[in-house]
């Protein structure tokens, strides 16, 4: 079932909801650009078109129309399905506008001719968007048909996104799916999930901490918690399990390096040694200078079951760990890659953005631990000159780099420093440790 | 430190990180505003946290026994002056 402003869906009205007109004409064509800004649409077009078109894009609603556009390219969609009134047309060939009510088709069920091939689009660290593509197998390989029927899932990620996804098909599975508006300020998402008796959620730690400092969210009462997508740290498994003393609570580590991942049940951070041994989910763990390695025993290629050695198709996932006693505990990415929030960037781009500034001989940015974002920017600079006051220095710092980076690449501190360390081959050592 | 010198130290980095993103501040703080409801986003209460670690000396959220988020203003302040090193 999903509900959702169109009101309830349930299986029959689903048989007839996704064979409306402009479904079926999708059907038509091969590769299929979606742009839906309307979660319940883009729920009814997935359901109507895998299976039946090769390929599938999925665009986020909020990208610009230019960017939107380029991707289509790339992507080499042949048709557009949206229910924006924006352009697009010269980047894809045929356009289908779905503006207006949902509408019944006839009432069949027509075999699937093909394994449709979906791609999301990723936010890399450079602000670009790259595709990635999976099939519907890879994209439900971590949801669990019979132990999660009973429950009501609330959608709070945008549905075109990979996590979005997980939980769209986790409710497939048997459980049902509600709907808020994505537009909706996270007040009335959460009343509107509530009042619709959702029974789990699933959102990024920094998600969750916003959740518990919104009123609102006294009236949910899930029964099955799930975090992802950032390292997620005791305080918030503690407080959510204090807010929300019946819910069982799992934290998901996945590697993208890997397309796999594994789930953490027993309420703490990190993860118990014996994964180390003996992993969950299929996988198999090892630490090698301190970065995490994983291996997915069924993606094995032939070459590789051959080969002597079973270190072959370890993949470094880039994730920094430190064992501590029976723990396993994540750090942050090895290559420096700071998260804010699920948002991730490079340190460099921001020391290049001071360095750019007169006022500024020196500059190194690294990330800092936040109980509310999980990391966020901090900087040390070395004036140029003795030109300005530290406060004034603040300011101007802070003016200049609002006009050049986006909110989350901000450092949330900058300290003025008489001199900083290079290292041998004359560059600034990054590690303030 | 007391709690009328921790609530004046907080309502200053709360000013400060509204004048940084360019904000306006809209109403008096009074101790049910909701912090979310405020000016600042999740990401500028973030920095509000670190520039208070920085300016105070204490970070709650690391010292507290009990894991918690504050809902209010109100809240927020009696956090910071209940968990002192």
């Amino acid at each position: 079932m999903i509900i959702s402003e169109h009101g309830y869906w349930g299986l029959t009205d689903l048989r007839v909801l996704v064979n409306a007109d402009v479904l079926i004409r999708a059907r038509d064509y091969r590769s299929v650009a979606l742009r839906l800004t309307d979660p319940a649409k883009l729920a009814l077009a997935l359901l109507a078109l895998d299976g039946f078109v090769e390929r599938l894009l999925l665009l986020s609603a909020d990208l610009a129309d230019d960017l939107a556009a380029s991707l289509s390219a790339q992507f080499g969609a042949d048709a557009i399905l949206t229910d924006l009134d924006g352009g697009l047309t010269p980047a894809v060939p045929n356009r289908l506008v779905w503006t207006g009510p949902t509408s019944a088709g006839p009432d069949q069920s027509p075999s699937p001719k093909t394994a449709t091939e979906w791609t999301l689009t990723t936010s890399g660290t450079t602000g670009v968007p790259k595709l990635v593509t999976h099939t519907l197998a890879s994209l439900s390989r971590t949801t669990k048909g019979a132990a999660t029927a009973k429950y009501r899932w609330g959608q709070l990620y945008s549905m075109e996104r990979f996590a979005g996804l997980q939980v769209f098909l986790q409710a497939l599975l048997g459980g049902s799916l509600v709907l808020p508006g994505t537009e909706w300020p996270l007040p009335r998402r959460l009343s509107y999930l509530a009042d619709h008796e959702c029974t789990a959620l699933s959102a990024t730690p920094t998600l969750w901490r916003k959740i518990l400092m919104t009123p609102a969210s006294a009236s949910l009462a899930p029964m099955q918690i799930t975090l992802g997508g950032e390292i997620v740290d005791d305080a918030i498994l503690g407080a959510l399990a204090a807010r929300f003393p019946a819910s069982r609570i799992v934290h998901i580590y996945a590697s993208t390096e890997a397309g796999v991942g594994f789930s953490v049940k027993d309420g703490r951070e990190g993860f118990p040694v014996e994964y180390l041994a003996d992993a969950p989910g299929g996988v198999q763990l090892k630490i090698v200078d301190g970065h995490l390695f994983i291996r997915n025993p069924a993606a094995r290629t032939i070459a590789e079951l051959d080969s002597a050695s079973s270190d072959a198709s370890f993949i470094d996932t880039g994730d920094a760990v430190a064992v501590i006693g029976e723990r396993c505990y994540f750090l942050g990415r090895a290559s420096g890659v700071i998260n804010v929030g699920g948002n991730k960037l490079f340190p460099e781009e921001v020391e290049q953005v001071l360095l750019a500034h007169p006022a500024v001989k020196q500059a190194r940015v690294w990330g800092i631990k936040s109980p509310i974002t999980g990391q966020l920017v901090s900087a040390e600079i070395v004036p140029a000159s003795q030109d300005y006051a530290i406060e004034e220095l603040h300011k101007i710092l802070h003016r200049y780099c609002t006009d050049r980076l986006e909110p989350w690449k901000m450092p949330a501190i900058i300290r003025v420093v008489d001199d900083l360390e290079v290292n041998a081959a004359g560059k600034v050592k990054r590690s303030p440790q | 430190m007391n709690k009328e010198e921790v609530e004046s130290r907080i309502r200053s980095a709360f000013a400060k990180t509204i004048d940084d993103n360019g904000t306006k501040i809209e109403d008096a703080l009074t101790d049910e505003t909701v912090l979310l409801e405020t000016a600042l986003d999740s990401l500028g209460f973030a920095i509000l946290v670190a520039r208070l670690e920085e300016d105070l000396g204490w970070d709650p959220f690391s010292i507290s026994d009990t894991p918690f988020y504050p809902e209010t203003f109100g809240q927020f302040v009696a956090f910071y002056a209940d968990n002192q090193p």
